[in-house]
């Protein structure tokens, strides 16, 4: 047991927290929002100057061959800024998922771009139902002439597939030998491809999209026919502790303000900090965090090192849902009314919360894994 | 970074799970669960003393081993599995020996250490702090030690004393500067106490559990030699409490009711599903999970407390944070296993209908205890939230 912070991983997290202090404070985050695309052109090239896109892609497609901690790291950071980007949809899910399944020519093409920041990737995982179905998905892929396909059907809450110069596909082949779902890349500009913007709880930009015969070439198959489910199932655990750094980033970020904030407000002629049920409920909030980090820490060590980690990945996303949940309930609770202002960041960390709780599966989901895995 | 165990800890914990298995096989001692502690045998003691294993973070010099306390955690560890009766020596190798190396003269840590270290006769200890009008506020006390001459004159009453009724020695926090505008932490100090002094009673006091687990203690008149006095004199709040932040935070109050909480796994692993409504066996399902996780987490906590005492830091907040989130875990174990087996959770050890070996209805009755002994848990709340998070007082 270990529990020190390695030097390169305190560099990444040192220039990450740096850079999003500077480039991406509560004012900017909240400009870049409002903006069309959702996402600062300007800072997602610097992004990739400093070769955060391609962060643990290979070098010889121009990634920076770092590790998945590195990247765990510098999602946290992302997370605490609360960062508007594709990063998590092109950097995390869409990056690894072409250099584990394309081939050799798919990757010269497109990992370079992506990693420049010249192309923007995105991952459709739900479907009509809103969960996730690369197992068994609802879209269906129709084969025509010339080796083409039509696909047919909905995927839900697809995040930039404004902006994504690609995006990538589990459906299933009708008649098809094989029985497992195919991977493809598809042209958002495809005819019978339509993408109907969604208003959410965070302001991400994330968009319904609905598969009307949209026409793909054979070529766009990523990973071989039948090998889509297996290849998202490789990078799905990955993916999932990611999206905890994310978490636990925001979390950070929430039991900072509130500490603060309980420590300047006065009431009663002393600072809300000073009173009891306040010190209790803060001490609610510091344990969330604490225990969110050592269990999400744990997830991504054994899934960096290769380790087993099916159970420890389980455990860290069903306990990262509950806490970061009840940090921003008590977050919102100690900022009183402010806290429920549009003004106020606190409620884009409780959406923010509410959100990833949604992603990657929820408590129970994780829950049932971790009974599993007891053989219970 | 690492959060797996080396090959040499792997090792050390295999060689002390075979220890222990061969000592159940033996049947050296049961491995149920009830009290914090279970009551020792220095027989039993003594083994572990020959092996190393007490006083193990000691430095060599004092009959230790120097060896790191994650290292201690992983004994620790094995030992709280299966309960083993650890209690002749437990308080005297998590406290009083770190306390004497701390702050004990020359002449206390040859006189203690080394005999501790060997499980010798003659060296259990007990902790003389709570009395009836000072619980949680410990700077509270007011049994007082008088000089006079080389002696300290002790008198006054102390309470919930633990095993007070087999120890030899008590570690007492007693007021020794008795003007009474004399600021409340700087005025009690710490002594050892050899239980033999005439003028100490031991009276038993019946648990809720039915055991004369702790006690009162009254002291009229003891005289103690000054020798006695540990660390500064009038600085023994401050002493406890440094010393209190590297020994709050062990295993125990993670496992206290640890084979509980494996007997419930595989109590469900053993249940034909087709003889429970499916809907009862999601329930427990994703209960235990939870529990599963809280279990893990807690885990982690004491070990990344362990971690940072061997970086050379203090882990005040942290030890407090672990021992509240540990302590609560324990009272939910019990609670959701008797949800799960029903009725017969109330029936006590020793028929065959009491479920659980009657682990479940001990644990029930101990319960209580988790979250006061050693700090109240909302104590430990205020020194996270006082000390780590550095929220005002006032
Ligand atoms: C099984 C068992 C074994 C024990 N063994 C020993 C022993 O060996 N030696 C020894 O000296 N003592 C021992 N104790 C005593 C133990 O340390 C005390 O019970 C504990 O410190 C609480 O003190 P108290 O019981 O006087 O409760 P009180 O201090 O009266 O507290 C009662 C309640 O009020 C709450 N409270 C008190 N102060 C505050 C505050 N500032 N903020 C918020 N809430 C507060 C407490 O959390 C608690 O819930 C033992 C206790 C038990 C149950």
């Amino acid at each position: 047991m270990d529990f020190g912070m390695d030097e390169q991983t305190a560099i990444v997290r040192d220039t990450a927290r740096k850079f999003f202090r500077e480039q991406c404070p509560s004012s900017r985050m909240r400009e870049i929002l409002a903006t069309e695309e959702g996402y600062s052109p300007e800072m997602w090239r610097q992004m990739a100057e400093l070769g955060w896109l391609g962060l643990v892609n290979d070098e010889s497609y121009g990634g920076s061959g770092g590790t998945l901690f590195d990247l765990f790291t510098l999602v946290e950071e992302m997370g605490r800024a609360l960062l508007p980007s594709p990063f998590f949809c092109s950097s995390v899910l869409s990056g690894p998922l072409i250099e584990e399944a394309g081939d050799q020519d798919l990757k010269k093409a497109l990992l370079p771009q992506m990693i420049r920041g010249e192309k923007i990737l995105t991952v459709a995982l739900l479907g009509g139902e809103g969960r996730p179905d690369f197992d068994d998905p609802t879209l269906r892929a129709h084969p025509v002439d010339g080796g083409r396909y039509e696909l047919t059907g909905t995927r839900l809450l697809v995040p930039f597939a404004h902006v994504a110069g690609g995006i990538l596909v589990c459906a299933k082949i009708e008649g098809a030998a094989s029985d497992g779902p195919t991977l493809f890349l598809v042209d958002p500009n495809t005819d019978g491809l339509e993408c109907v913007p969604l208003d959410t709880l965070t302001k991400e930009r994330t968009f319904a999209l609905r598969f009307n015969r949209a026409r793909v070439d054979g070529d766009r198959i990523v990973g071989g026919l039948g090998q889509g489910g297996a290849h998202m199932g490789h990078i799905w655990p990955k993916a999932t502790v990611l999206k905890c750094a994310e978490m636990l980033g925001g979390m950070e970020r929430v039991v900072e303000m509130t500490v603060a904030h309980v420590k300047e407000r006065h009431q009663f002629g002393r600072p809300l900090g000073a009173l009891q049920a306040v010190h209790h409920a803060c001490f609610e909030m510091a344990t969330c965090l604490e225990t969110t980090r050592l269990v999400t820490t744990q997830a991504a060590w054994l899934l960096s090192q290769g380790l087993p980690a099916a159970k420890d990945l389980a455990m860290a996303k069903a306990w990262c849902n509950d806490a970061y949940k009840k940090c921003a309930a008590i977050g919102h609770q100690l900022h009183g009314a402010i806290g429920f202002t549009e003004e106020h960041d606190m409620h884009l960390y409780s959406q923010h919360a509410k959100a990833s709780e949604m992603t990657f599966g929820t408590s129970w989901h994780h829950r049932s894994r971790v009974a599993d895995e007891l053989g219970i | 970074m690492r959060f797996t165990f080396t090959e040499a800890q792997e090792a050390f914990r295999a060689e002390v799970r075979e220890f222990l298995r061969s000592e159940i096989e033996a049947g050296t001692f049961s491995t149920q669960c009830g009290d914090l502690i279970q009551p020792g045998s220095r027989e039993f003691s003594q083994k572990l003393a020959e092996r190393g294993w007490i006083g193990m973070t000691w430095p060599r010099e004092y009959g230790g081993q120097g060896r790191p306390y994650v290292e201690k955690a992983i004994l620790m560890e094995e030992l709280f599995r299966v309960q083993a009766p650890i209690g002749y020596h437990f308080l005297a190798d998590r406290q009083v020996g770190p306390a004497l190396i701390h702050f004990g003269s020359e002449w206390q840590k040859e006189h203690f250490l080394p005999r501790i270290v060997r499980a010798d006769e003659g060296v259990a200890f007990c902790l003389l702090f709570s009395e009836p009008n000072a619980g949680s506020d410990l700077a509270g006390v007011t049994a007082t030690a008088v000089r006079d001459g080389d002696d300290y004159i002790v008198n006054g009453q102390k309470v919930w004393t633990s095993a007070a009724h087999a120890a030899d020695y008590g570690w007492l926090l007693a007021k020794t500067d008795l003007d009474s505008s004399a600021n409340r932490y700087e005025s009690a100090s710490e002594f050892i106490v050899d239980m033999k002094t005439p003028g100490i009673t031991v009276r038993p006091i019946v648990n809720m559990a039915g055991q004369s687990h702790f006690n009162e203690v009254f002291f009229e008149n003891a005289r103690i030699p000054a020798k006695s006095l540990v660390g500064e004199e009038n600085a023994g709040f401050k002493q406890i409490m440094a010393q209190m932040d590297y020994e709050r935070a062990g295993l125990e109050r993670l496992m206290q009711n640890y084979p509980l909480f494996e007997q419930l796994k595989q109590h469900l692993r053993d249940t034909d599903p087709s003889e429970t409504p499916e809907a009862f066996r999601a329930w427990a399902r994703d209960q235990v999970a939870q529990l599963e996780i809280e279990y893990g987490i807690g885990r982690l906590l004491c070990y990344h407390t362990a971690w940072t005492i061997d970086q050379g830091k203090a882990p005040t907040a942290q030890a407090a944070m672990c021992k509240a989130f540990c302590t609560q875990y324990e009272q939910r174990v019990n609670d959701m296993a008797s949800q799960i087996l029903g009725p017969v959770c109330q029936i006590r050890r020793g028929v065959a209908w009491s479920p659980l070996r009657g682990d479940l209805a001990e644990s029930l009755l101990w319960g209580p205890s988790y979250t006061l002994q050693g700090g109240s848990v909302e104590v430990l709340k205020n020194i996270v939230a006082l000390r780590g998070l550095g929220l005002p007082r006032k």
